[in-house]
């Protein structure tokens, strides 16, 4: 289709786009600009601009002819060679021409004393990222070091420095913020986070309730997989129960996102969710995991969590799950204590480690004794079973008052 | 840098210029050759008169110069040929002027020096039209320069040689004017008048005639030096004028071919010696690029002197050297392998005397090259170590006057008629085994040795036609000879300079031997002579130390004219490494000197002579030099050349933004070493690898069974592991056998609990096993999965390299065992614990150790809460790992060392230890839970880290 484009009317696409950008601009309409700046929509309007772009090829005199337009060279000419290489799938030359077109951009931004372009400029900070991907991926192809994400991670630094400030360019700050959250997450550099959210919940100049809400429940989702990593389980649970209960319950995919969290984390806390909410949201891979809290069984906790190892690694809730291996010999423990309590009610609080240990056999657990003892020694020491061990008689002797106590939304001490 | 320099050439100074003004003031130089003080002090006069002067001046150096300064000028116009000759010299000097050119464009390109031939040419080309406007008639020899350089050896030096001599004939007198007259001005206005009159008298009828040449040179000079300079210039001029005229009178004509060379020797020297002060003076005066250049003159000179008397063939040698000149003129290292050569020109002049003369030339060069070695160190600081050079020459001026004397007083007379008989490549190739031997017997032995081979090759009549010069050297009987090759391979990382020094000077015994050698072979020598000999050794070490190394490299330039400078250039600047640390001794070289005759024959410094060469002896390696050059060299060639063009590109690469550092083709930069040397000490690199240290892949393999098998402590082989790390990094090898280094050298740290550098080799086979290569790889993700659970805070690294296991890793024995050790330490399950520390495979034992005190603690903790009333501590002991063995139940005594250690440790954690009515040790576990603590670790260093403090792991290691 491109190559039928005449001249003409690549000329007359081109000038037409410029008119619209510069008009925007200089009328400071941020929604009619956005759309403009978005090269990864895939808008008709942007693809037939490109194919004009590759067909006439000067398109650096059109900008420089008109002083108007050639005040946003700097933005326009790499973007008209961002849109140009994206067209025709070269992506790392895109993402190459669309930094310099977004320093320029930032560049501008500054100087604009309001905030009716914070949409652009979240455009633009999407679109960098997006692009990073692809080029990176095309890098990785090619076997070279895929290094664009990166280089967008420091650029989008930049823009939280430019929206980090006393005027009313800051509730867009938690945005590029989020943005920044999802490179460093895909790179693995989670680390890096710390410095934005320090000063994200720290700076004086930032109220959290003053962003907006698709934004706080981005920010309490990735921080809440923070926590989750770092094994702070009240702080995960409270971030992600925040991100639940503000995330638009229609996008089912967001909320599944946040679920994925905070069932471990519910878990490893010691409260259950329902059958329903799994299969409402496809979360099928924790069904074992809860049916094992629930029995006591402690081979089917292994055997889930061997089955789906790959994906609780990859999602990084394989060691917290695992964790929850103390809370499935609780329940064993207190299942042999109940039937014990059938049999002989006086002498059930008296549990000797040889039942236990036969227990653990008849769920295949190759265990001797003195493992089982040490499990024991563990319960009594993490304070799931209340009581003592006797070395000398190999009994656990279980407190007569709530030998079992509860978790109640705290985690297993530690 | 810039900084440094004046200093440096300050120093140096003083002791010129004493020198200089004892010359000018002897009244033997005022009265005789006014003119010609200078030459006479580098002089060396012929046998009669110097031997007489010696042994009256013996005791002062400056008197002894004085004489002999007499003595050079008689000879000097002694012949029409001698005329040439010193024609030659200042062409050849002119010559070298054009290498400061060089030199100073290349240093501009900086990166562009050291690759190379084909760059180097334009740039200097280019800087010499820019800064010294070079007359029509220098061109000849500027291009024929630029035509060696980016063209193949062989035609090309003949060509050279031709534009060379005929530069010699006709217009070669007017630059020698020039360049004497104001160096000379420089330092002493006395000295410079005399130096301008010597050089001027031999010229001045040339100069006449060409009037044309001679203007243009008079711009050159001003260019160069300064603006000093040009005043000077004129003055000299005039003053060469009315001096050069007696000198042509004076000659006589030529008797024969033998005294003829001898004149020719004779006038060459003193030539040459001139220029040495020529140069001493421009370092002195002029900025630190000109001093380099000056070597350059040197070398130059000396070749060219050399071939013109005799036959053409020499002539390529020579002027393949000066395009090894001009090519590497930028560095340091380069002006030095140009001295290196010069021993080379002795060989292919047929006379007697260019022996003498070559082994003078030596000498004087030593000096220098102490100053030089410790430059060496530090390849880019070119201009430093020029000015050093520039510097010190001074010094060896004096030093130099005693050799030639001796030489030619013994040689002269019987030795050339004999000598003439044999080609000279031959006779360098005599030169080059003595030069091998350090005693007696190794002497006589390599005596009667090259008798039967030259015996031999007259029988089968190839003693004409062989190439003696790419002959290899035979076995010597007691073979110590590698200590040149040892010598040349060590001395870059010899860290501590004493050891440099004890290096150095054996080598120096050794050649001060073969020169007496030689004189013996010849049978002219004469125990005068010898002592003579003897006595200067002291003070002129430097001499040696060049004439074994460089003939090695010589003997190869015949058969790869064009690889051959690069090749040179190695073994030299590593050798002259080697004399770093004698520079602070010498650097008042006259005082040295003094000295050094007077100690020279003392019982005192022979025993300690002997105690040096022996203790070189024991260094020694085992390989013959001749072997370990070979192949490699040539590698090293073409590689030089790949790395100039990739430079070149790397540098056009910076202009032009558009380019990638990826663009650039490091592979054309990458070193190839040809060091044969098994063992090599760990230095830091500080510049561009020398690949004359680098070793190569199947030496870094030797040396890797060589760690694995030595039974000498972890200091010892970490040192040598990380060396071989280094060589196999410069070389971007990276195959099985990088992988196998790493991995001996992570199992090494392990055992050792050197976690840091375990760390470094993890990180590094990481990537190695990325890209495929073979190796432990389970072994090592075992424990790279024991490193995560150890260091990480948060959990994610001991995620992600969880994830990243293969599930093939997941069956692996070891990786299994590290990853139920993981389980364990996250649930605390101690029991389980301390069962796999048991059983744990490969090293996983050493990882997990660090976990142990830890998981002791936790466990008693865990005890102490959960047990009511007691725990024996039998079974704690059992449990926690104390009782070593696992089935040790059995015997009672493992038991018992088991159990005292667990109640020693108890107590020390403040556990409360009580004796039941059995008299069985039990844990008072309610009474210890509130008294548990961690008590301070008695190896604790205030830094934090007890692995770092040095005396520890030193006894750990051993």
């Amino acid at each position: 289709m491109a190559l039928h484009l005449s001249m003409g009317e690549a000329h007359r696409r081109i000038t037409e786009y410029l008119a619209r950008f510069s008009d925007a601009v200089f009328s400071q309409d941020g929604s009619a600009l956005n759309p403009l700046l978005a090269v990864s929509s895939n808008s008709p309007y942007l693809l037939s601009l490109a194919d004009a772009l590759n067909v006439f090829q000067d398109s650096s005199r059109l900008v420089n002819q008109t002083d108007k337009y050639s005040l946003l060279g700097e933005i326009l000419l790499p973007h008209f060679r961002c849109l140009q290489s994206f067209r025709i799938g070269r992506f790392v030359d895109a993402y190459v021409a669309f930094e310099k077109a977004a320093n320029a951009f930032l560049l501008e931004f500054r100087n604009w004393e309001t905030g009716w372009a914070m949409e652009a400029m979240h455009t633009v900070a999407l679109e960098i990222r997006v692009l990073a991907e692809r080029a990176d991926r095309e890098l990785a192809l090619s076997g070279k070091n895929p290094e664009k994400l990166q280089g967008a991670g420091s650029f989008l630094m930049r823009v939280f420095g430019a929206l980090a400030g006393k005027g009313p360019k800051r509730v867009g700050a938690l945005y590029v913020t989020c943005q920044l959250f999802k490179i460093y997450f895909k790179l693995g550099t989670v680390h890096l986070c710390r410095s934005v959210i320090r000063s994200i919940e720290t700076a004086r100049i930032f109220d959290f309730e003053e962003f907006p809400v698709r934004d706080k429940v981005t920010y309490m989702y990735y921080t809440g997989r923070l926590e989750v990593f770092n094994e702070n389980f009240l702080a995960a649970d409270q971030k992600l129960m925040y991100a639940l209960m503000h995330c638009n319950p229609r996008s089912e995919a967001n909320m599944r996102m946040i679920l994925k969290y905070l069932i471990p984390v519910k878990l490893s806390i010691g409260i259950l969710p329902k059958m329903g909410l799994l299969e409402k949201y496809n979360l099928l891979e924790y069904k074992d995991v809860i049916n094992a809290l629930k029995m006591g069984d402690l081979r089917l906790l292994r055997r889930a969590l061997q089955q789906h190892e790959d994906q609780f690694l990859k999602s990084g809730v394989y060691l917290v799950l695992e964790k929850l291996e103390l809370q499935v010999y609780q329940r064993l423990v207190k299942k042999i204590y109940i039937i014990q309590k059938q049999k002989d009610p006086s002498r059930a609080h008296q549990m000797k480690l040889e039942v236990i240990a036969k227990a653990l056999a008849w769920l295949e657990m190759d265990m001797d004794v003195d493992e089982v003892e040490c499990i024991m020694s563990i319960l009594i020491y993490k304070n799931l079973i209340k009581g003592y061990f006797a070395h000398k008689s190999k009994v656990v002797v279980l407190s007569k008052q709530d030998p079992f106590p509860r978790l109640n939304g705290k985690p297993v001490n530690s | 840098m810039a900084a440094a320099s004046p200093v440096r050439r300050r120093i140096p100074n003083p002791a010129w210029s004493s020198s200089g003004l004892t010359e000018s003031g002897t009244p033997s130089n005022s009265g005789y050759h006014y003119g010609q003080g200078e030459m006479a002090v580098s002089g060396n006069a012929q046998g009669g008169v110097n031997s007489a002067s010696h042994a009256s001046t013996s005791t002062s150096v400056v008197a002894t110069t004085a004489t002999q300064q007499y003595a050079g000028y008689a000879h000097y116009p002694s012949a029409t040929t001698s005329y040439g000759y010193s024609n030659t010299q200042y062409q050849s000097y002119y010559y070298g002027y054009q290498q400061p050119d060089n030199d100073s464009s290349s240093q501009q390109v900086g990166a562009n020096q050291n690759s190379g031939a084909a760059y180097q040419p334009l740039s200097s080309f280019q800087n010499s039209a820019g800064s010294y406007v070079h007359p029509s008639s220098y061109l000849g020899t500027y291009y024929n320069t630029g035509d060696h350089q980016t063209t193949a050896g062989y035609e090309n030096s003949n060509y050279n040689y031709q534009n060379n001599w005929w530069n010699n004939g006709n217009c070669g007198s007017y630059p020698l004017h020039v360049y004497p007259s104001y160096t000379s001005s420089d330092t002493n206005s006395t000295q410079s008048s005399s130096a301008v009159s010597t050089n001027s008298l031999p010229y001045q009828q040339q100069y006449n005639q060409w009037p044309y040449y001679y203007s243009q040179s008079a711009p050159i000079v001003s260019c160069a030096p300064g603006t000093e300079n040009t005043s000077i210039t004129i003055g000299c001029s005039v003053e060469g004028g009315s001096g050069g005229y007696p000198y042509p009178s004076n000659q006589p004509p030529p008797p024969g071919t033998t005294s003829w060379r001898k004149d020719a020797g004779s006038s060459g020297l003193p030539s040459l010696q001139e220029k040495k002060d020529v140069t001493a003076h421009h370092s002195n005066g002029s900025g630190g690029i000109g001093a380099p250049t000056f070597q350059n003159h040197h070398v130059n000179q000396m070749p060219l002197y050399f071939q013109k008397p005799t036959d053409l063939t020499p002539l390529p040698h020579e002027n393949r050297e000066d395009q090894q000149k001009l090519l590497y003129s930028q560095s340091p290292v380069l002006s030095l392998s140009s001295t290196n050569q010069l021993p080379e020109n002795s060989l292919s002049p047929s006379q007697g005397i260019p022996i003498s003369e070559t082994r003078r030339l030596s000498k004087l060069q030593i000096p220098t090259n102490p100053r030089i070695a410790s430059n060496l160190g530090m390849p880019k600081t070119d201009k430093e170590s020029s000015i050093t050079n520039g510097a010190l020459k001074p010094a060896y001026i004096s030093v130099s006057v005693p050799k030639p004397n001796i030489k030619s007083s013994s040689q002269d007379d019987a030795e050339a008629i004999i000598k003439v008989t044999f080609p000279p490549s031959l006779r360098a190739y005599v030169e080059r085994t003595f030069g091998r031997c350090k005693d007696d017997a190794q002497r006589s032995a390599n005596q009667k040795i090259m008798k039967e081979i030259i015996t031999k090759a007259s029988a089968d009549g190839t003693l004409f036609t062989r190439n003696w010069d790419i002959e290899p050297l035979f076995p010597l009987p007691n073979a110590s000879l590698d200590m040149v090759e040892q010598k040349r391979t060590k001395s870059r990382w010899e860290p501590v300079a004493e050891e440099n020094l004890m290096d150095k000077q054996p080598s120096l015994t050794s050649d001060s031997v073969k020169v007496a050698s030689w004189d013996h072979f010849e049978g002219t020598g004469r125990a005068a002579d010898s002592k003579k000999y003897e006595s200067k050794e002291g003070g002129c070490n430097g001499v040696r130390l060049f004439s074994s190394p460089q003939q090695t490299p010589l003997s190869k330039f015949g058969q790869r004219p064009v690889k051959k400078p690069r090749f040179g250039d190695f073994p030299n600047a590593t050798e002259n490494g080697d004399g770093s640390s004698d520079s602070d001794k010498e650097q008042d070289l006259t005082k040295y000197y003094a000295s050094a005759i007077a100690l020279a024959n003392s019982p005192e410094e022979k025993r300690r002579r002997e105690h040096r060469s022996k203790r070189f002896e024991k260094i020694q390696g085992n390989k013959a030099e001749s072997k370990g050059y070979g192949p490699n060299i040539a590698g090293a060639g073409s590689i030089y050349t790949r790395r100039a063009s990739a430079m070149m590109l790397a540098k056009n690469y910076e202009d032009g933004y558009s380019r990638a550092v990826e663009d650039i083709d490091w592979d054309a930069l990458t070193v190839k070493g040809t060091c044969q040397e098994i063992e090599k000490r760990y230095l830091r690199l500080t510049s561009a690898p020398d690949p004359a240290t680098v070793r190569t892949e199947e030496v870094l393999e030797k040396a890797l069974q060589m760690v694995q098998t030595s039974q000498k402590n972890y200091f010892y082989k970490c040192d040598q592991l990380k060396s071989i790390r280094q060589d196999l990094t410069v070389q971007r090898i990276r195959n099985v056998l990088t992988v196998k280094v790493y991995e001996t050298h992570a199992r090494l740290a392990l055992e050792a609990g050197d976690l840091p550098e375990f760390n470094q080799c993890q990180s590094q086979l990481k990537r190695l096993y990325a890209e495929g290569i073979e190796g432990c790889h389970m072994e090592f993700s075992a424990y790279n999965l024991l490193c995560a659970i150890l260091h990480s805070n948060s959990k994610r690294d001991l995620l992600s390299s969880m994830t990243r296991l293969s599930n093939e890793a997941k069956d692996d024995e070891a990786v299994k065992h590290a990853l139920a050790v993981r389980s364990t330490v996250l649930s605390g399950n101690y029991v389980q614990f301390f069962r796999l520390y048991k059983a744990a495979p490969n090293l996983n034992t050493c990882l997990m150790d660090l976990f142990v005190e830890k998981m002791r603690f936790e466990a008693v903790k865990c005890m102490s809460k959960s047990y009511r009333p007691t725990v024996p501590v039998a079974y704690v002991a059992r449990v926690l790992g104390f009782a070593r063995a696992v089935s040790s139940e059995n015997s009672e005594d493992k038991c018992k060392d088991g159990l005292v250690e667990c109640e020693e440790w108890l107590r020390a954690h403040g556990a409360i230890l009580t004796i039941d009515n059995n008299g069985e040790l039990q844990l008072d576990s309610k009474a210890s839970s509130s008294s548990l603590y961690i008590p301070e670790p008695e190896d604790a260093v205030a830094h934090g880290d007890a692995s770092l403090a040095v005396d520890d792991f030193l006894t750990r290691a051993l």
